[in-house]
């Protein structure tokens, strides 16, 4: 009988806490839905209900809304981020820990400090370099912005790699393995989950980013904008008032593949960080 | 750092051997750095250093002689417009612009340091050539160098790319941004119309001191107090928070463990722009979560005990000092508990059982296992994580930033007057000061405090780490 | 070639760090920056035609220009569908130009905060409210509007937008609106005539009926309103940064209790700008001190009890004084760093001129700034602006330096709040000043 009640009660306890972790998205999806496009603040879910906001997102761009623009740009942005990040962070993650050299560790030191650094303080320098190289106001420099610095993430994936058995490179060495064929052969093949989760972090940072997105686009054609600024600039005072609803479409329709992609890389990120003192 | 001077010394002393040892054409590369390599038949290695020389003697002439002159004053020649109403066009003065300036001698600067590098290692290079003639051995290829890449120099070969986005994006930024802190770059002194100049320490002094017109100081020590506060209660409410919620989920007593992890998932998936802004909405003083509470008379209840003034008809959930600042740690135990709680899913997994089965024969109960096992295995994966957490949190710009932009007013006086909020980290002070001051030179100091306190975290527990060297233990 | 220059530097740099393979691995330098912006006016490849009658500058630029026109205009997101008709308007008065106009949203009251992150970046013709006007002129991002050439900009409009758009005797922007400014939106079913002429009866008739009374009173630009209403001053400096500020004079304490009484009543309540707009859809709020902007929202509300008036009086010491207000207005300005200042000008003088203005009042209600235009009956009837008309009589135009706003915005959280900490009044108003005051650091 006891146990009984401890089994219910923590079924309640937890589904307490669901609900308080889910209210807020619920909140999100049933606005999306509402035929106000105001904030509605005397009811929690809307009076009248329509799939008109969804409508407006993509069937009716004006210059505040033209979120299929976002989207493409986003995309766009986000796989050329997430390719170079890719490269750059297994590059350096594999300098770091399967080669030696003088300075390594000095280097590694210096690049975890750095990597501490954040992008917000240096904005302003960052923003006249990419102009003095003629690369704001486009989308090849929102990809240097969130790519160019990624090496410095390294952490992680180095962290993986340590854990990959040294015997393994030995016997390629002795085959008369060059290091470039070591590393491509042998080291990324076993490096399948922490590859997963780079390429999954680095394809999210766009989507998230409005800071840089900002500063470095603006024009104030919002058909250039990524996401993150479309959605932003809706809560704008003159806006929200006639925005609030679509906005919470858009973020709906911005999570959908994100979650998607979320729950994936959480797998390997859990696998990437827990590795090496596992396999170890 | 006796080793740091010493190699430091033995690099000079090489390099003077080189000089002292070396033969003609080790001392023609002095001035031509190709001599060393047309000497020893590299003809493809010689034609490629004579031509970074030619390069770089250019790059001298035209880029950094003419920012390097005017690095100094950083420009004297304001700018200056005539219109000619007669032809609608105007002309414009030759006019510096302070900011390309520094730039562009801090970029040349750095290419000449890197170039004297190159430079000193190039002789070094030529005179191992010379001594590997006069021994006798075999002298690369160029075909055989650029295989050299592939192996023992792979490393250059892997990040040469990924340093030059660091140094692009990341380093020369910070140099900039260091420079601007010794300089009178704000509102009054904005390129391209206004020059700006170097002032030295003083913005570093106006820090530091407190005047009845002047509050940073004031400012910087109340902010600076409430970023540790915060990133200090964040990091271990959502690392406390997250082991629970995995242990009470993992639990065997717990039916449809994968279910409940999704419904906390779903949360966190959103992106988290989008559930702040939605959050700050949700809690704002006529929203919905207000409207609900005056309903069921908790707006009421706790003017009653106190918690909210006598003179509000609404909760202050992010508009007053205390209120907002439990409401922005409470939020984030919203956004991080179900992050930590699948990290510390997977790390739970992995704790080895025998240990916990051993400690049951015991007779240890739950809780004592929690603290004298659990803990210690979840500290020992997850320590140099929760640091980096910490780190992250002090810079933690998103959660404050969007949940109090436009919302938040501050009724410190002392705060108001140097731009500052009681909810605000140096980062978000920072990027206002920037943003809708352009202060950029107390932006700029605020910002070298910033990173020298994250440094100084990262580096008191990553150097145990690295030069621990556990890397090699685990093979 | 600057940049090929530099390109090949990096190259080549690249390819020698490997072969010297001296250990380190930073030294790669980054080849970026081609060297200095150049001089923006002098783009324009502009030899003064001298085929064309120099008496008529219009007609030599359009001689003179060969190449596309290409330019960025910026207007609030509310005014891009008749910014995009009166554009199309303005390429058809110049069939010969091959135009290339793209046309970004930024609002009017944040158009600086952009403008000022990089002046060389900004939209060639932009939109902006007049509080602005200082330090766009300060950091050089407005062109003297030193020759008029369509209309002429000082006559035709009124003389208040004019003195808006001038800083130390010199014109800098061509008036858009003259509407910009507060006064009090009401419900007549809930307030008479009478009842609007004070706050205090306003407050009484309200808390009666269970309503509320709105005003943003935690916002500098509206509890100037108090302070300038019962005489104490606000002004800014010759300098055109710093301010003088009499708010902690003699007797100014009255004025700070009097915020506080009010507002301890409970009914007159302290929202900002989209909170009242909810709030008084939703009927809690029956009067709100806001501007033309939210109209809408209130016509929308109370339906044609929709009433709008000059600002109420308020108790001072027992003496009732008129609250006072800023006038506002919306300016075009001309960014002298365009690479074609000359058709930017001609193109905000079109954006402005009497056919604008009176389309920009038929589409959007807003009160125009052109004289003829805002005399003609349609104009005059509108009761919004009617209100701003009343209440010009009490209004002073926006001069204040950048320090005022936030130590004003925290005066005014704290007044509404009833002065939480029982900090004394003086003291509070002597903290106030000192920041508003302060010098510009």
């Amino acid at each position: 009988m006891k146990k009984q009640v401890r089994f219910v009660l923590r079924h309640v306890i937890l589904l307490l806490l669901a609900v308080f972790w889910l209210v807020p998205i619920v909140w999100l999806v049933a606005t999306s839905f509402s035929g106000y496009k105001g904030i509605n603040t005397a009811h929690f879910f809307p009076e009248t209900w329509s799939f008109d906001n969804y409508l407006a997102l993509f069937l009716r761009p004006d210059s505040v809304v033209q979120y299929k623009a976002w989207f493409m740009n986003t995309l766009v942005i986000a796989i050329f981020t997430c390719i170079i990040s890719t490269i750059f962070v297994l590059m350096v993650a594999y300098t770091m820990s399967c080669l030696r050299f003088k300075g390594r560790k000095g280097l590694m030191s210096f690049g975890i400090i750095l990597n501490m650094f954040p992008g917000v303080l240096s904005m302003i320098a960052v923003y006249f370099i990419l102009k003095s190289l003629g690369l704001t106001n486009s989308h090849v420099g929102m990809i240097i912005v969130y790519s160019a610095a990624s090496g410095l993430g390294y952490l992680i994936a180095k962290g993986f790699m340590d854990t990959i058995s040294i015997s393994l490179r030995e016997a390629a060495w002795l085959e008369g393995a060059s290091e470039a064929k070591i590393f491509w052969k042998i080291i990324l093949p076993l490096s399948k989950p922490i590859i997963v989760y780079t390429v999954i972090s680095s394809f999210l940072v766009p989507w998230g980013d409005f800071v840089f997105a900002k500063l470095i686009l603006n024009s104030g054609i919002s058909a250039d904008w990524t996401v993150a600024i479309g959605l932003y600039n809706m809560l704008n005072k003159s806006l929200i008032n006639k925005y609030f609803s679509i906005f919470c479409a858009g973020g709906v329709v911005v999570s959908i593949p994100i979650s998607i992609l979320f729950v994936i890389m959480q797998k390997f990120y859990v696998e990437g960080i827990t590795g090496g003192s596992v396999k170890g | 750092m006796k080793n740091k001077l010493n190699s430091i010394g033995n690099y000079f002393k090489d390099f003077g051997t080189a000089l002292a040892k070396g033969d003609i054409w080790v001392k023609l590369s002095l001035v031509w750095m190709g001599a060393g390599y047309a000497a020893r038949k590299q003809i493809i290695n010689a034609v490629i250093m004579t031509l970074l020389e030619a390069v770089f003697v250019i790059m001298c002439v035209f880029y950094a002689a003419p920012n390097l002159a005017k690095f100094g004053t950083l420009g004297t020649v304001q700018f200056e417009q005539v219109f000619d109403p007669l032809t609608l066009t105007s002309t414009v003065n030759d006019y510096d612009n302070s900011f390309l300036i520094l730039l562009n001698s801090i970029i040349a600067l750095f290419l000449i340091v890197v170039f004297i590098l190159v430079y000193i290692s190039n002789i070094k290079t030529v005179y191992n050539l010379q001594k590997r003639k006069e021994a006798g051995k075999h002298i690369n290829t160029f075909r055989e160098d650029v295989r050299a890449m592939f192996n023992e120099r792979f490393h250059i070969t892997l990040l040469t790319l990924p340093c030059i986005g660091i140094i692009l994006m990341n380093v020369l930024p910070i140099l900039v941004l260091i420079a601007i802190a010794f300089t009178n770059y704000d509102q009054q002194h904005m390129p391209p119309s206004a020059l700006f100049t170097w002032v030295g320490w003083t913005n570093f002094k106006s820090l530091f001191t407190n005047s009845t017109t002047i509050t940073f100081g004031y400012s910087f020590g109340k902010v600076l107090i409430w970023t540790l506060e915060w990133a200090v209660l964040a990091t271990f409410t959502t690392y406390i928070g997250g082991i629970l919620l995995a242990k009470f989920i993992n639990n065997k007593a717990t039916k449809w463990p994968k279910f409940w992890r999704t419904l906390f998932i779903i949360a966190i998936a959103v992106p988290q722009f989008v559930t702040l802004l939605l959050v700050r909405n949700f809690f704002a003083d006529s929203g919905i979560v207000n409207t609900i509470c005056a309903n069921i008379g908790l707006t009421d209840f706790l003017k009653k005990i106190g918690l909210v003034g006598s003179n509000l008809t609404y909760i202050p959930f992010l508009t007053n000092p205390t209120w907002a600042k439990v409401m922005i740690v409470l939020i984030n135990i919203w956004v991080g508990v179900p992050y930590q709680m699948l990290i510390a899913t997977g790390v739970l997994m992995n704790i080895p059982e025998d240990q916990i089965e051993s400690a049951r024969i015991d007779g240890a109960n739950s809780f004592q296992i929690f603290v004298k096992i659990t803990m210690p295995y979840m500290l020992f994966v997850t320590g140099p994580s929760l640091i980096t957490d910490f780190v992250k949190n002090i810079n933690n710009f998103n959660v404050i930033y969007l949940l109090t932009q436009d919302v938040y007013v501050t009724s410190d006086q002392m705060l108001a007057n140097s731009n500052a909020k009681e909810i605000d980290l140096l980062v978000t002070w920072l990027f206002r000061l920037t943003n809708e001051y352009y202060n950029y030179k107390m932006a700029s100091v605020i910002g070298i405090c910033v990173f020298i306190i994250c440094a100084a975290f990262t580096l008191i527990t990553f150097t145990r780490t690295i030069k621990g060297d556990k890397e090699d233990q685990f093979r | 070639m600057k940049k090929k220059l530099l390109a090949s530097l990096l190259t080549v740099s690249m390819v020698a760090a490997m072969l010297t393979g001296c250990g380190g691995s930073k030294e790669e330098a980054p080849a970026n920056t081609t060297e200095t912006t150049e001089a923006a006016g002098g783009a324009e490849s502009t030899d003064a035609a001298e085929s064309t009658d120099a008496a008529d500058p219009v007609a030599n630029l359009i001689a003179a220009t060969t190449d596309t026109v290409a330019l960025t205009v910026w207007a609030s997101e509310e005014d891009q569908t008749l910014t995009t008709e009166l554009l199309e308007k303005f390429k058809a008065q110049y069939p010969d130009v091959t135009f290339d106009i793209k046309l970004g949203s930024e609002s009017e009251s944040t158009a600086k905060d952009t403008i000022l992150a990089d002046v060389e970046a900004a939209a060639d013709v932009f939109a902006f409210a007049d509080d602005q006007i200082n330090e766009l002129v300060a950091a050089g991002a407005l062109q003297p509007v030193s020759a008029t050439y369509t209309y002429d900009v000082a006559g035709e409009n009124v003389a208040g937008a004019v003195e808006a758009a001038t800083v130390n005797g010199t014109l800098y922007a061509y008036p858009m609106t003259a509407d910009n400014g507060y006064f009090m939106f009401y419900d007549a079913s809930v307030f008479t005539e009478d009842d609007v002429q004070s706050l205090e009866k306003m407050i009484e008739v309200a808390g009666a009926a269970g309503k509320k009374v709105a005003m943003d009173i935690s916002n500098g630009w509206y509890i100037y309103s108090f302070f300038q209403g019962a005489g104490y001053d606000l002004t800014l400096n010759d300098d055109g940064v710093t301010n003088s500020c009499s708010w902690n004079a003699a007797g100014a304490t009255d004025v700070a209790q009097a915020i506080i009484d009010l507002c301890g009543t409970g009914v007159l309540v302290d929202l900002g700008d989209e909170e009242m707009a909810t709030a008084i859809a939703e009927g809690t709020v029956v009067a709100a001190v806001n501007g033309t902007w939210r109209a809408e929202t209130a016509s929308d509300a109370w339906g044609e009890n929709y009433a709008a008036t000059k600002l109420p009086t308020f108790e001072v010491a027992e003496e009732a004084k008129q609250m006072s207000s800023y006038s506002g207005y919306k300016l075009i300005g001309v960014n002298p760093y365009s690479a074609n200042v000359g058709w930017s000008m001609l193109l905000a003088e079109y954006l402005t001129n009497a056919d604008s203005q009176a389309a920009r009042f038929e589409a959007r209600g807003l009160g125009p700034a052109n004289s003829t235009v805002a005399a003609s009956s349609a104009v005059q009837e509108n009761p919004a602006i009617a209100a701003l008309a009343a209440q010009a009589a009490y209004a002073t135009p926006q001069r204040v330096g950048g320090n005022f706003w936030t130590p004003a915005e925290t005066l005014g959280q704290i007044l509404a709040s009833g002065n939480p900490d029982g900090t004394d009044l003086q003291t509070l108003l002597d903290t106030a000043v000192e920041g508003i005051t302060a010098p510009v650091q």
